[in-house]
């Protein structure tokens, strides 16, 4: 009786490779039938090496994702495979928030889970964000009505950061501060104790440059701190202006500079760096920046919690602000393509911002490692010979090298007991630390 | 652009007029050109002086222009502005930013079935619309206001192929964010600048943000840098040379900015004068940090007149 024993050889892979990705090697399967051709014990036609692979990924991001990673080889940012040794490599993950956690009012698939998973791991969970139109405390609230079980210390808007910082100067509490943006600098500022003029309030305050009319300004204001702003004017503008330029040592103070933000989901809205950029070009000065990507807030973090910024991994959307928010404070890094970046954009000429990882979204971390691959090794294994086993094994190897796959490998086996008995494999199982047995298929 | 060499003196320091180079500079110029806040007038008030040291030039025989950053009015308008100051000075004597805007667009043959967005005054628009351009912003913005709601777009016209940014005291949050969909969304959309002056003076009485300010907004939100069609590019000599056969060594730049007036009369090739009777003063001119240095400086434009003894 012939018994086809079919000796499976699974290649996990990592999530983002789709099973088209394993297709792309077809050279390499005709090389390895013709290198095993010359075995003495088979046949070309009886021994085929198949791969049928399985992905878990649908999506078309991962798609996009896995086409990029094989055409291009970057020293830097790398697909996230392991997502387990990144989490026990870190004891702190720092999340920016929008398009990341959520976006608009609308929460990223399977935040929640990935969200208790980490904390489960018994590990730090900090939100920094450059939107500064909310206060901590409102930002708590937007998280438990989206469901997340967040403490409002574990928030860090660039709200808190312009009044923290203040704080951090001793900023005279006999001072003001005129504000350029919204309610949350106002109640952040309130909370540190700060005085404060502008706000909301003054949008709605008109000029008319008419003769003999004079604008006066508090000469007590101290401090002007720009942010993103839906009631900007020009009111506001000049008042802001005078204080920095009439008042001896006014400080200039920058919520953030992004450019563009993403209020609701559906399209860019301009940002806080639109505010900012209006009072650079009518002071001439360039303003002290609290938020992503100065490292006023890490700094502020690390002392606080006690913690190592190499203990630290910045999980964010944006290069500009996360990634290099990440990178200037010494952390590692790990962009999603869930918000504003696409893959496309990280890997552009243009782009010299390289995060140490890239993953579609948070989530990833919870996606099961193996997303198998079946090599299928077709034919009479009972009868192998060490030098057999030899060729098979350098044959499966460079089958994985040419994969450029940093995945776990597992060998399962048809016949263990037969193969892995020979020594050349089971030195294979020694060597390579990542191959175990597992029953095998019979066809 | 004809030119002789360029002023060799903008690093020597600046010097006082006094009657003897006054008579020099205007024997060796045959056109004054004139900025006009902080030179010819401080928001609607005229500067001491004016109305005759002009009329004494004119009668010299040399010519008068006036070359304006500030983009609010039309050539038209600031034709009537000087006529209610009780000045003459025609249209075609005056280059404002606002015209400099819809020539460039012009020269560089921009398609009038493509829109422009403004982010300025009615004076932007209405030289916009002398050339033949379909101008959307403007003034018409000025009490929109943007909605945020989740199922809730914020359109933009796709056919907008240019945005000009210009001082805007009616700049609002709806106006920003048209201006700057446009330029990141609108394949090829042009972004434009008439002016990045910092302050100017807007009032008599003090000195407003000037359309630096819209412009860094913009800068701010796109990424992008302009292409600056006023003062000091020499954009507008262009105009001007066409219309006075002279060379620019033969004119002289009088203006109450460093960075804008100076240094367009010396890009130029004009002679440069600074008037301290605008934005700039004395201790800033004689900053060790400032690096432009005008050929002349006085305190006001009518000491020419003053000086000659006339």
């Amino acid at each position: 009786m012939v018994t086809k024993s079919v000796v499976s050889v699974s290649v996990a892979a990592s999530i983002t490779i789709t099973s088209s990705k394993l297709v792309i090697n077809p050279a390499h399967r005709f090389l390895c039938l013709k290198r095993l051709s010359s075995f003495n014990s088979f046949s070309a036609s009886s021994l085929a090496i198949k791969w049928r692979g399985v992905s878990s990924c649908s999506s078309n991001k991962s798609a996009t994702a896995m086409e990029g990673f094989t055409t291009r080889t970057r020293a830097s940012a790398q697909p996230l495979e392991n997502a387990d040794e990144l989490i026990s490599s870190v004891e702190t993950f720092i999340f920016d928030c929008d398009g990341v956690i959520w976006k608009g009012d609308k929460l990223i698939d399977g935040v929640p889970e990935t969200l208790d998973m980490l904390r489960s791991k018994g590990k730090r969970l900090v939100f920094v964000t450059n939107n500064s139109t909310k206060s901590r405390k409102q930002y708590g609230k937007k998280f438990e009505t989206l469901g997340l079980n967040v403490s409002e210390e574990e928030i860090f808007a660039s709200s808190f950061a312009a009044a923290a910082y203040l704080k951090s100067i001793d900023f005279p509490k006999d001072k003001k501060v005129y504000v350029i943006g919204e309610d949350g600098i106002l109640k952040e500022l309130e909370l540190a104790g700060f005085q404060y003029l502008g706000g909301p309030e003054d949008g709605g305050k008109k000029i008319e440059l008419k003769p003999g009319f004079l604008m006066e300004h508090d000469e007590e204001v101290g401090a002007v701190v720009v942010g993103f702003d839906r009631y900007f004017n020009y009111y506001k503008v000049q008042y802001g202006t005078l204080c920095i330029r009439e008042n001896p040592g006014c400080l200039f103070i920058a919520t953030n500079r992004d450019a563009v933000t993403h209020l609701t989901d559906a399209q860019e809205w301009a940002g806080g760096g639109s505010m900012v950029g209006a009072i650079c070009g009518s002071t001439q000065r360039e303003p002290l920046v609290v938020g992503k990507p100065s490292t006023f807030m890490m700094d502020y973090l690390a002392d606080k919690f006690g913690i190592l910024k190499s203990q630290i991994c910045m999980v964010g959307d944006r290069l500009d602000t996360d990634i290099l928010f990440g990178q200037n404070g010494g952390c590692k890094t790990l962009l999603v393509l869930s918000g504003v970046t696409t893959l496309s954009m990280l890997q552009s000429p243009n782009n010299s911002i390289q995060p140490d990882f890239y993953t579609n979204k948070i989530s990833d971390f919870l996606a099961p490692k193996a997303a198998t691959k079946d090599i299928e090794l077709r034919g009479d294994l009972s009868s192998l010979n060490g030098l057999d086993c030899v060729r098979i094994v350098h044959t499966i190897k460079s089958i994985v090298r040419a994969e450029q796959s940093r995945a776990v490998h597992k060998v399962v086996a048809a016949s263990p007991r037969n193969l892995l008995s020979q020594p050349t494999m089971s030195s294979l199982a020694t060597n390579d630390r990542c191959w175990k047995s597992a029953p095998s298929e019979i066809a | 652009m004809e030119s002789t060499t360029p002023n060799p003196t903008s690093t020597a320091a600046a010097e006082l007029l006094t009657g003897a180079n006054a008579k020099l500079l205007l024997d060796s110029v045959d056109a004054f050109l004139f900025d006009c806040d902080g030179v010819i007038w401080k928001g609607d008030k005229l500067i001491d002086g004016i109305p005759e040291t002009l009329e004494m030039l004119r009668s010299k025989g040399k010519k008068l222009v006036f070359v304006t950053n500030n983009s609010t009015k039309s050539r038209i308008q600031y034709a009537n502005k000087f006529r209610t100051l009780g000045l003459s000075v025609s249209q075609d004597e005056i280059f404002s930013s606002s015209f400099a805007a819809a020539m460039y667009l012009k020269v560089n043959q921009f398609p009038p079935q493509k829109k422009v967005y403004v982010i300025g005054g009615e004076g932007i628009v209405q030289e916009l619309q002398l050339a033949g351009f379909t101008a959307l912003g403007g003034p018409e913005d000025v009490e929109k206001r943007a909605q945020w709601k989740s199922n809730c777009l914020f359109e933009h016209d796709k056919d907008v192929g240019a945005v000009v940014v210009g001082l805007d005291p009616d700049i609002n949050y709806y106006k920003l964010q048209y201006g700057t969909l446009c330029i990141r969304e609108n394949p090829g959309c042009l972004f434009i600048a008439t002016n990045r002056d910092s302050v100017g003076h807007m009032t008599d009485l003090q000195e407003w943000p000037g359309a630096g300010c819209m412009v860094g907004a913009i800068c701010g939100s796109t990424e992008r840098e302009p292409v600056v069609v006023g003062k000091p590019s020499t954009f507008m000599m262009e105009f001007l040379l066409q219309k006075f056969n002279l060379s620019t060594s033969r004119m002289c730049m009088v203006g109450d900015r460093l960075d804008t007036d100076i240094l367009f009369g010396q890009n130029a090739g004009c002679k440069t004068l600074l008037v301290l009777s605008g934005v700039t003063t004395r201790s800033i001119l004689d900053d060790p940090s400032n690096k432009i240095q005008p050929d002349y400086y006085t305190n006001k434009v009518s000491d020419i007149l003053g000086l000659l003894g006339e």
